[in-house]
């Protein structure tokens, strides 16, 4: 199994897989909207059992994560959601549903700034639930009702990405002092307050890196933390 | 320039009206105001032009173009009237009008954004490159202080394939910037990264990676900068590098096999040494897959049963139905697969052994227990080996597979395990049994689209169409575009291409060739859509600013038409329009030579009664569509109310299949199959077919000779070249440069033997394939037709040849279905034949005898 970008060339297949695992389903046209506006955030799982015929032959794909960030949060706080997430049952059990979804996440944080991701799930899909719940730390935030074109009801859901933003963190802290040690005296280019953070963070050892929330931020989160907070500029 | 038609102030504060309806989709008022001017201006051109765009809003198109037409007759210098008469063709998809009308639109109003913008969409559309080049340069010297427009000329040059002029433009815009933008500017973080993915495809890495490290900080798209890092690195030749980046990409994703040759070229690894870099990586990533099978397609003998063992061992605990999925590929190696198979026996007397629970015996939570599963994959595991289309040993997969269900407690794995009895069926040749237990499988979970899905396709493939669609209906939506067509509708509506052509595949076995055609012209019409689907995004990505997205899509348009499930169609469609153009009553429902009871054997029968039946199929024909027609009627009276949608009028694809020039319907096949897929074989072949129907020879010759480049082996390919053969010696009328330009190329065939002689050596050279024998034996056909005689008296006679597939070890049970069909149409012993097939085919359901 493969697990690399969504790229538009794969839209076909992934959505005969959505086709065929899922009631909700969409025309390529979609698929395209999500790959060409958050083209970071959406994956697949590419079966390798038989190899391509020729180099321009479409992979077959097994599974796939389709996301996007919210573009108008209600809550104000960017986040990312799961338009629709499957796993061709013949490639269960493998965790790919989890691996697909790690890289969506990260990408969520890094290039959008994504506090929290959500998304939407039957009531009566168990196994869904379970994936979400035990295995991606999802928790239920509501029950919306009727939600479903068939008058099913959906879980509301959403997980907080906090430990991502841990984590690159400390990947960047990291880089950082690779590029220290690589050439001296550079960094100019960083904007104002993670700088003395970043200071202190050198002399700690590793397990004291903590807690980002308002710490530095990546890419647009900048720029919404400070409509958050118009304080924190300073 | 003004209208030459100036308007009375109150006409013209209407006319601003007008424009504003017709932009808020107001079209009723927006008329209704047109009208008032009108009244007083009967030959405003402008007004009429309005007119004319509102009116095709409301789907009365030609009325438009009259009207549009004429409002060109009053204002020839008007560039509304031509604006809006391109707009007409835009809308009907005739581009190429379009581009002329709105350029005559600009001749007259030069600086009007807006035709700009509708000209320059049209043309990137079209692929009209330097067309676009020039639109896109206006908009930047009318607008340079926006980015999009820059981006925009870039992106146009790009396209053209002037990368250094695609990089110049991005570089004049940044120096136009007082300060750097801020890092939360995505459309800044993703503007950089275009300009380094221009500066990659030049070729010149050094400077690539150059840039990327100047804007690595300011990017937020990280991967993006780590994989161009990992790769530039690796094509400098900067190995260490380049190992480094690969391993930072690997601790972000250690399933992307990219990263891993990537790692392996920058190491230069070979045999031990490389072996140890993934069983470290396999450390590193307890729970990746790719670390611990990769090792499995480079390691032989020994070294590979080592390392299967280990990676069986950690899948095959793990109770997985995929494990045979995974190790798949490697199953074209003899010796590997060998491997493996003993392998998993060991595994499998071992867990037999160690078997500690009673067969069956539940957990409190209803599923099996651990160390039951393990021995239910495993047999599973088994199964699939032994139904593998290499060994394809049915009887062993179904004795595994079926003691896998008997352990099997649990409705999940009873689910899956039923799949794969169904699958093993189903290459068995059982279609209908298959059927059966695919439905069992989706009994288990009914709420599990996926069972649901494959039944669906099982039924297609016993041909129950009915069932399929009503199966399938339990799970589509229904909506008010698709009330008419039921489940179809929401299937068509969300492009299910492979249903779609399922169907049709199973219509073609039933001599429903009108049914069949119509299903192949959906996907067809998917791919139009599809093809349609950038348009919108030669605006919005620019909005957006993801431009290497954008670029990755407009490439991959551009091969689209080359995408299998395009192939798949047009080969069926081209074949079912040559059937047709050779024998036009098989349009006629029960003429055509299916399975139904009523088929008649119409090529039997004497002109009289051709006719007699000819007329009672149309009646029946009739009646069929009457039904059709009155149940879309009910169903259309029982909707409340709604707007009018549109009818099928050829529900069941009658006037598809009764068409009078099937050859030129076969060429809208033929025509992208041959542009986008130049080395699929089947494509050039039905090209020889079609392009000989024809009477394009020079056309057909290309096909045959780009057909024998492809593979020269190939019994269709020598079949045609004995049929090319075959009509040079008929000594045709050919121009003299057609003469001479086949007589320089076309030297397939020996000029020191007889085309006989060269067909019995062919079959000489391929002596163990079924496929091989069969193109012979229509061959000498073709020979026999030729000569006016029927003797095929040269080595074995034609019969006992298609009887001895039946034998070859090659043989598969499609060669047999395909023997069978030859030895119908010869009139050949077919019951002999059939009780024969059975033999080897036990379960095939094809071979049965019609009680």
């Amino acid at each position: 199994m493969d697990i690399v970008m969504l790229h538009p060339s794969h839209i076909p297949h992934v959505q005969t897989c959505n086709i065929t695992n899922l009631p909700e389903n969409y025309f390529a046209k979609y698929y395209l909207y999500h790959a060409l506006t958050w083209p970071q955030l959406s994956y697949v799982a590419i079966d390798l059992s038989k190899p391509p015929k020729s180099p321009h032959d479409p992979p077959k794909i097994v599974g796939y994560v389709l996301a996007k960030m919210e573009e108008e949060p209600v809550d104000g706080i960017p986040h990312g959601h799961i338009t629709s997430l499957s796993v061709m049952r013949t490639h269960r059990r493998l965790g790919l549903a989890e691996k697909l979804m790690r890289q969506s996440q990260k990408a969520m944080v890094e290039t959008f700034g994504a506090k929290y991701v959500s998304l939407h799930v039957r009531v009566s899909n168990k196994a869904a639930l379970r994936l979400y719940k035990d295995t991606l730390q999802f928790e239920v935030e509501k029950v919306e009702s009727k939600y479903y074109a068939d008058g099913e009801d959906a879980y509301s859901m959403k997980q907080d990405l906090g430990f991502i933003w841990d984590a690159v963190k400390k990947e960047d802290d990291l880089l950082k002092k690779d590029e220290k040690a690589d050439a001296e005296g550079e960094g100019n280019e960083d904007e104002g307050d993670p700088v003395g953070d970043e200071g202190q963070e050198d002399k700690k050892p590793k397990e004291v890196m903590r807690k980002v929330k308002i710490g530095r931020a990546l890419g647009v989160s900048d720029l919404v933390e400070k409509v958050e907070q118009p304080k924190a500029a300073s | 320039m003004p209208s030459q038609q100036p308007l009375a102030s109150k006409e013209a504060a209407l006319f601003r009206n007008v424009l504003k309806f017709y932009e808020t989709k107001q079209y009723k008022k927006g008329l209704k105001a047109a009208e008032q001017i009108l009244k007083k201006n009967a030959k405003h051109g402008e007004t009429l032009a309005m007119k004319g765009l509102l009116i095709n809003c409301q789907g009365k198109t030609e009325e438009a173009f009259q009207i549009a037409k004429e409002a060109l007759k009053q204002d020839m210098k008007s560039h509304v009237c031509w604006h809006v008469y391109g707009l007409l063709y835009r809308s009907q998809k005739n581009f190429d009008e379009a581009i002329k009308a709105y350029k005559m639109a600009l001749r007259f109003e030069p600086d009007s954004q807006q035709i700009l913008r509708d000209l320059a969409l049209l043309q990137i559309q079209m692929r009209d490159y330097n067309g676009y080049i020039e639109s896109r340069r206006l908009m930047v010297v009318s607008k340079p202080h926006i980015r999009q427009n820059w981006t925009g000329l870039a992106i146009a040059h790009h396209l053209a394939g002037n990368l250094s002029e695609a990089e110049n433009v991005l570089t004049k815009y940044e120096e136009t910037l007082k300060q750097p933008p801020p890092r939360t500017d995505l459309e800044n973080s993703e503007a950089i990264l275009y300009k380094n993915y221009i500066i990659a495809e030049t070729g010149d890495y050094k400077k690539a990676l150059e840039h990327l490290e100047g804007i690595a900080r300011t990017a937020v798209d990280k991967v993006a900068v780590l994989e161009a890092r990992a790769e530039y690195n690796l094509k400098l030749g900067e190995k260490e590098a380049a190992e480094k980046a690969y391993r930072v990409l690997l601790e972000r994703n250690p399933e992307k096999r990219l990263y891993y040759t990537g790692l392996e070229k920058s190491l230069g690894a070979e045999g031990e040494e490389k072996l140890k870099v993934y069983e470290e990586l396999a450390e590193q990533y307890p729970r990746a897959d790719a670390p611990k099978r990769i090792p499995l397609d480079f390691q032989e003998g020994d070294a590979f049963k080592s390392v299967a063992q280990k990676y069986l061992d950690w899948r095959l605990k793990r109770a997985a139905p995929s494990t045979f999925t995974s190790l798949k590929a490697l199953y074209g190696d003899v010796a590997k697969r060998e491997c493996l198979e003993s392998l998993v026996e060991e595994f499998l007397a071992k867990t037999r052994e160690e078997k500690p629970v009673e067969n069956g015996e539940k957990l409190t939570n209803g599923s099996a227990t651990p160390n039951n599963s393990v021995l239910i994959y495993t047999l599973y595991y088994l199964s699939q080996h032994h139904d593998h289309w290499r060994i394809r040993n049915t009887e062993k997969a179904l004795s595994y597979i079926n003691e896998a269900l008997e352990l099997a407690p649990d409705n999940a794995d009873q689910g899956e395990l039923r799949l794969g009895l169904a699958r093993i069926l189903k290459h068995a040749g059982d279609v209908r049994k298959a059927m059966e237990e695919m439905d069992n499988a989706r009994q288990k979970d009914k709420s599990d689209r996926y069972y649901n899905t494959k039944c669906s396709k099982y039924m297609l493939r016993n041909d129950c169409n009915e069932e399929a669609i009503k199966t399938m209906g339990l799970f589509t939506r229904v909506s008010r575009d698709n009330e008419v067509n039921g489940p179809l509708g929401d299937l068509l509506e969300m492009q299910c291409v492979w249903y779609i052509t399922e169907d049709g595949e199973s219509y073609v076995r039933q001599g429903k060739l009108g049914l069949a055609l119509k299903r192949f012209h959906a996907v067809y019409k998917i791919f139009e859509d599809w093809t349609d689907d950038q348009f919108d995004f030669h605006s919005f990505s620019l909005r957006k600013g993801m431009i290497r997205a954008y670029i990755e899509m407009v490439r991959w348009e551009d091969s689209l038409w080359s995408h299998p499930f395009f192939r798949r169609a047009a080969v069926n469609a081209i074949k079912l329009y040559l059937l047709l153009n050779d024998k036009p009553h098989l349009a006629h429902g029960s003429l055509a030579n299916g399975t139904g009871e009523d088929a008649v054997d119409f090529e039997s029968l004497s002109t009289a009664d051709r006719k007699k039946a000819m007329k009672k199929a149309k009646r029946e024909a009739q009646k069929q569509e009457k039904a059709a027609a009155e149940a879309a009627a009910k169903a259309k009276d029982e909707r409340k109310g709604g707007e009018e949608k549109k009818q099928d009028d050829d529900p069941l694809g009658a006037k598809l299949a009764q068409t009078t020039e099937p050859l030129e319907k076969a060429m809208a096949w033929l025509k992208p199959l041959l542009e986008f897929s130049p080395t699929f074989l089947e494509g050039q072949t039905a090209g020889f077919d079609v392009y000989m129907k024809r009477r394009k020879y020079l056309l057909a010759l290309k096909c045959l000779l780009a057909a024998h480049s492809i593979a020269p082996e190939d019994p269709i390919v020598h079949e045609q070249i004995v049929r090319f053969q075959i009509f040079l010696n008929s000594k045709p009328e050919l121009s003299p440069t057609v003469q001479s330009i086949i007589d320089e190329t076309f030297t397939l065939t020996p000029k020191e033997s007889t085309l006989a002689q060269f067909n019995e050596a062919y079959l000489q050279s391929h002596a163990d394939s079924a496929r091989a024998s069969f193109s012979v034996v229509k061959a000498r056909q073709a020979l026999a037709a030729a000569e006016g005689s029927k003797s095929d008296s040269e080595g074995t006679d034609s019969e006992t040849l298609i009887f001895e597939t039946l034998k070859k070890e090659g043989s598969t049970l499609k060669d047999a279905v395909d023997g069978l069909a030859l030895l119908k149409e010869m009139k050949g012993d077919v019951g002999r034949y059939s009780e024969e097939a059975r033999q080897r085919w036990p379960v095939a359901n094809v071979f049965e005898v019609k009680a």
